[in-house]
This record gives C-alpha cells, structure tokens and sequence, in this order.
C-alpha cells in the first residue's frame, strides 16, 4: 500500500494560490485516473483539477473555502501498488527526484553535467601517447557540383590559393590529392620542391589501342580558353605574303653591329617591332571587348605575348609594355621570356595581361594558321616560315625570301578595312624596315 | 571579493541594484510583482520598492511595452519582462514600429532608454510558446540593439548596463540556464556590455555560442579534448551590434569557424556570421563556417526538444564536420 500526496498544482502560469471551492469526492471514495477531484478558483479562472493517481481517497486536508499555495498538499490518495515517485511540483528552483530543476511551467530544466554519448569512430586518445591519434574524419558532405573543377579553376581552400598566389604557383598546373581532388597545402609544397613530377596516373590502357591522358594542368587551361574564344569572338583570318629578303639583310647588319653581337636576333624580333609600331598608328588594335561593361577598351600599353610551346604545353608569356623598347630592349626581352618559358618557370603574372600576341608558327617549318584569339585580346598574329621562294622582283622572277603572315582579328571590334590596313602596314615594315623607320618614326 | 550566485538570483541583484542607483527605474510585466515573476527573478522587489516602482500588468505584452514607451518618453527607464519568449510576439508591432524607430524618427531627440527582458530558449520541458529563440527578429531590426547573457557574473552586470544604455535594449535570458551557478564580483563590471568574449582559449577550431548555448559549447570544448582537439569558445553576449573583431582574430588563429545556436538555422544569426567570417577571414579559412542549430520547424513538443536542441554531441559532430575538409 503506498500514499501519495497530492499538491495543488500550478493551474495556469505564474499562479501561486487557489481557493478550494468544491470538493467533488469524499474520504473513503475509490477513484479512477483523471477523474475530477476537486474544484479550484484562481485569479484566472474556477479549474476542476483531475485525479493524478487512481485508488482511494484517505484523507482530504483543505476544507472548501481554503485558499491554499501551490504545491501544498490538498489530498492523500491509496493507490495500493509500490510507493509512487517522490512529490513533483517541488518550490521553484530546487531540484527534484528526476535530476530536473523545478520550475512552474514544464518538467524543468536538467540539473548536472552535460554527458557525451559514445561516438562511433572517435576514440579518445590514450593519455600515455604523447602525440594523440588523429580522429578518423567524417566524410565532408558531398558538394551539390560534379567535384570535377569547373571552368579550368583549380579546387583548393583558401588557404592554398593564398600560399599558391604567394609563392607564383598555378594552382592548374598542380594535381590535387585531396578532398575530391582538391590541392592540399602539400601537394602545393611538393610542388614548389620540384616534387611535383609525382607519377601522373598510367595512362590505363583499354581494350587494345587507345591511350587515356587525363585532361589537366596547362592542357585544361588551354582548352578552356581556347573553347571561351572561339565561341564568343567572332574571328576573321586574313593573309599576307610578304617579301622579307630586306628584313633577313637588316638583321645581318644589326648582328655586325659591336654592341649586338651576343644578342640572340630573329626575324620574329622585326616582326614584334612591326607590329608595336603598327599598332601605333592603329591603337584599336589593341584592345578589349567588355560585354560586362558594354565598352571597347583601348589600351595605351602593349603587353607582347609570345605563344611558346613548351613540355608543359602552351603557353603564352607576354612582355609588359612593349611599346616603350628600344629594339635592343626588346631583343632581350624576347630571349629572357622563351629561356624562362624552356625553363618551365614562367611566373603567373608574366602570363596575364596580354593585350596582342604573336605566334611564331614558322618555327615548325608551316607557312601561316589561323589563330584563335587568346581571351580578352582584339586580334593576333601568326608569323609563318621564312623560305626562299620565287618571287616576282623588280620585273623579273627571282629567289627571294618569302613568308605569310595570318592575322585573326575579334569582328566585333575590329572591321575588314582596320584589319587589312595594320596588315598591310605589318607587310610594309617587313619589305622595307629600314624605309618604314624612317618614314613612321 | 566574489561570490557563488546562480544566474537567477544574479539578475535580481542586478535589477535591484539598479533601481537603486537611479530611481527613474520602474520594472513592468506579468506576475513580476506578488509572485517576483514565474522564474523569480524579480522576487522581493515590489516589497522592497512598492507597487509604483515594481508593476504586475495586465496580461497584454503590446500594452506593456506600448506604456514603456510612454514612460520612457517622460525621463523612465522602464525595464519590461516578457514572461516567456513566446508571448512577446502581441508586442511586436510595438518594438519594431516605435521603439525601434523613434530615436531616428525624432532625428536623434528623443531616445528611448528602456530595456525588454526576454527569458528565452528551450530545455524546461515546457509547452508551446515557452521555449522559443526570437534574436533573429530583433537583431535583423534597426534602431534596437540586443544582447544575451549567458553566465551569473554576466547577467548581473549586463543587466545594469543595459538599463544604464540611452538605447532601446533587448535583454535575453537563458530560462534553463536560471539555476546555474557561478561566482559573482559585485565590485565594478570588466567589459563593456557590446563586446564578446573569449570564454574558453584554443587553437585549433572556434565555436560561437551565445545564451544558452555557450554552456554547451564549453562542455563541447572539455569533450573535445579528450579527442585531442583544442577548441576556442568566444561567447558573443552582443548580438546587435555584433562584436566581430574577436572572432575574427581567433578565426584568423584556428582556420575553423562552427556557429551554435539554438534558433532555426535558416537566416539566423549564424548565417550572418558565416558570411562576415568569409568576408573577413577568406584567405584563413580551411573550412566553411558551419551552424550546430535548431531545425526548421516551430519548437516541438517538450518530449521532442531534446532531440531538437544542439547539445554537446550535436556540437562536436559539427566540429568533425570542419575537420573533413
């Protein structure tokens, strides 16, 4: 036989008192749960208060016309099986038989410490091992993107990006080993170390005859830009054939010169010069196509690229305002930026912020292409190999040294008319530099 | 000299204490006086400094605040209490259409120096409108300015200073935090109220928690220990203005960045933060900033809410997260 207590509860929020009016079963009753025991005035509202337990009232110790505080007992109930839980509705603040704290409204808050469940895969670390185990790390959840780059731009923390930026990386040269293929800190410093020809992945052979190369790095890139051009500059290619005997003779004489003699001196140097002052005489040449803005961008500076191809692939270094060279100057340019182009470490930045560029086709021994425009630059130009040809000459055929020049230029900003006349006047310069100096400069 | 108070019993000291040092503070709200307030905070008050000064009101949140809005017109400083979270919503069009808006419709006149408590937050195992974290609502609100204590020392000087602010104020409570307990200094406050607070030094993530959660976060940071993880917890106590600069510096320091909050997590205030940390701390971080929060869904029933408030697992597991990447 056990005899619980029965408080008067908190019959609204913040109540403290109730009047007993009316009390609905006498001693001795036998009741059921939830039956209405008793009728309650509060400043609220008349309540009747329900059987909290059922079994037999024993004794009833408010008389009607009471008023009485919460929690104070009002009637005693025999439930006739094990003792019942320890009084709840304890005074506010003190802690209850459950480990809560009571409260007037809800089961109150848990007293005591916080306790951690058993986490799977997380095991403490023993205290005796100085350095702790690393705990295995849950999978990042997956990225809503295909985890492949998109857009040719490396996958990389910020972090990395910063350290890659630092230390002149491109992040697109490097292979990732992280997260979803993402560079770590690592795969940067191994890099940097030279480490970096880390076995690219067997080219996995299927089948009988195919080979599998993973498109990456400088090739990516590469694409990337060239797919970006083509498909948004409309490009047009016109060629020129020009006799360059009296340049290839310039270029001796330069090499007689006493200060010229170390200097490493190609025909593609005329070319370059042709071209700067070419562009001086035409500036929207060079320039840039802003959709963004809705504006042509003309520069005053010429940043020269050279496409160059390397064991990394293509890549075109530029020289930074080649206008204001002298021509020994940019000789020098020329030879430090494909020395340091062989070399494999060209800096990013000398790789940005090209504004016209010329290809130098000729050296695989083919007359002229039709080049796609590098992003962000009007037009380009492909400089053919120079051969000895038969050439209509001073009324009669002879050998001269002959080669074809392929302009492509962006048509939005750039008509027949201004292309052909900076072709031509490219043309002129290279038939008769010594002339043209004179009669341009 | 200090003192161990539970949280509770540190705000009622800070109110009393202000009332006595400046007698234009009168406290407002139901049951507050007779009964010292469901949770006792303003026990004792209305016998010690009358009815005038310490006001039960009638059960209507936007005529509470609609009349401190009145008082503080006229040189008061009203300090209201809200019974529960749930109910300051009738006193919303209040808070945000005037006391929010009349410093700067009066073009800088009129100032409203006054201070709403709110005791807010789950874990009591109470009914519906007991347990909600309405910040987002008033912090996304200009022209008010709301902060959260989290520890007995805090509450009792945040409080003081909020009421001593020319600004409108809204006070958070931790309820289920009321019974904590801590050592109090009484001698002068250390911080100013609108900063936040390292409460816990690390190196290896950040946690941020206010209210609350930064009991959570602390037991989170002990645990993780154990894992061999060094977790610096900052208690933001501000929560508009915010205090960044704090955070910023420790997540300049750790890489990783976990926002714990009891509130919804979509548009609360850990997405305000991830987006500041980003900003700020782009080039630092190793991870993304992520929320340990409430679901987005009302506040379930009280034998849900253990499920749906961030605990202290809840918390490492978002720390695992950041560990992923």
């Amino acid at each position: 036989m056990a005899i619980n207590e029965f408080p008067l509860p908190d019959l609204g929020e913040g109540l403290t008192e109730g009047e007993i009016l009316k009390w609905l079963v006498a001693e001795g009753d036998v009741i059921e749960l939830n039956q209405p025991i008793v009728e309650v005035e509060t400043a609220k509202a008349a309540v009747e208060i329900p059987a909290k337990w059922a079994g037999r009232v024993v004794k009833i110790f408010q008389p009607e016309g009471a008023v009485v505080e919460v929690g104070a007992p009002i009637i005693s109930i025999d439930t006739g099986g094990e003792a019942a839980q320890a009084q709840e509705g304890g005074l506010i603040g003190e802690t209850t038989a459950n480990g809560r704290t009571a409260v007037l409204v809800g089961y109150g808050p848990k007293s005591g410490p916080a306790k951690r469940r058993v986490r799977a895969g997380a095991q403490p670390a023993p205290v005796a091992t100085p350095v702790p185990e690393v705990v295995p790390e849950p999978e990042p959840e997956p990225e809503p993107v295909a985890a492949t780059a998109v857009g040719g731009k490396a996958l990389a923390k910020p972090p990395v990006r910063k350290l890659a930026r630092d230390l002149g990386v491109d992040l697109t040269t490097i292979a990732g080993t992280g997260p979803q293929g993402s560079i770590t800190r690592e795969d940067l410093q191994a890099a940097v170390d030279g480490k970096a020809e880390a076995p690219a992945p067997a080219p996995a052979v299927l089948g009988s005859r195919e080979t599998r190369i993973p498109i990456k790095g400088v090739r990516k890139l590469t694409a990337a830009n060239m797919v970006a051009s083509a498909f948004t500059a409309p490009h047009v290619t016109e060629f020129l054939t020009v006799d360059m005997t009296r340049s290839m003779r310039a270029l001796e004489r330069l090499k007689g010169q006493r200060d010229w003699r170390e200097v490493r001196v190609s025909p593609l140097l005329l070319v370059a010069k042709a071209v700067l002052l070419g562009i001086k005489r035409y500036p929207m040449i060079n320039s840039t196509w802003s959709g963004a803005t809705e504006e042509i961008i003309i520069k005053e500076y010429v940043n020269l690229g050279i496409a160059a191809a390397t064991e990394r692939g293509l890549i075109v270094p530029n020289i930074k305002d080649a206008g204001t060279l002298t021509l020994r100057q940019l000789a020098d340019g020329m030879t430090e930026l494909v020395n340091v182009a062989k070399t494999g470490k060209t800096p990013p930045a000398d790789m940005t912020g090209g504004t016209f560029t010329i290809t130098n086709v000729g050296v695989f021994g083919v007359d002229t292409g039709t080049p796609i425009l590098p992003p962000g630059e009007a037009a380009i130009l492909a400089f053919g190999a120079v051969r000895e040809q038969p050439w209509a000459h001073k009324g009669k055929v002879k050998l001269r040294q002959v080669s074809t020049l392929g302009l492509s230029f962006d048509h939005r900003i750039i008509d027949g008319e201004l292309g052909s006349k900076f072709l031509r006047d490219v043309g002129e310069f290279l038939t008769d530099p010594e002339a043209a100096l004179l009669a341009w400069t | 000299m200090t003192e161990t108070l539970t949280l509770g019993k540190a705000l009622n000291l800070g109110l009393r204490r202000a009332m006595e040092d400046d007698p234009k503070v009168v406290l407002m709200g139901e049951d507050i006086g007779k009964l010292g307030g469901v949770f006792r905070i303003t026990d004792g008050l209305q016998k010690d400094f009358g009815e005038d000064r310490v006001i039960d009101t009638p059960l209507a949140e936007s005529g509470i605040v609609g009349t401190a809005v009145g008082l503080a017109l006229r040189g008061y400083r009203p300090v209201v209490e809200i019974q529960f979270d749930g109910f300051v919503y009738p006193a919303y069009d209040q808070i945000v259409c005037q006391v929010a808006k009349m410093h700067y419709r009066s073009k800088g006149k009129v100032r409203l120096p006054m201070v709403i408590r709110i005791p807010f937050g789950g874990g009591i195992g109470a009914v519906e409108h007991h347990s909600e974290s309405p910040e987002a609502y008033f912090a996304h609100t200009a022209g008010l300015k709301v902060v959260a204590c989290s520890n007995p020392a805090d509450a009792y000087w945040m409080i003081q200073q909020a009421i001593a602010s020319d600004d409108p104020i809204i006070f958070l409570e931790p309820k289920r935090r009321y019974w904590e307990k801590g050592e109090v200094s009484r001698d002068s406050a250390t911080i100013d109220l609108h900063t936040a607070k390292v409460v816990r030094e690390g190196t290896d993530a950040t946690v941020l928690a206010y209210g609350p959660m930064v009991r959570t976060a602390l037991d989170a940071a002990t645990a993780a220990e154990e894992d061999g993880r060094s977790l610096e917890v900052i208690d933001l106590r501000t929560l508009s203005p915010l205090d960044m600069e704090p955070v910023y510096a420790s997540v300049r320091k750790t890489g990783r960045a976990v926002v714990v909050h009891e509130a919804p997590g979509n548009l609360g205030l850990g997405s305000e933060l991830a987006a500041r940390i980003t900003e700020q701390c782009f080039y630092s971080l190793e991870a993304p900033v992520l929320r340990v929060t409430g679901y987005d869904t009302p506040y379930p029933a009280a034998r849900l809410e253990e499920e749906y408030l961030p605990d202290l697992d809840r918390v490492l597991d978002g720390v695992d997260r950041t560990f992923g990447w």
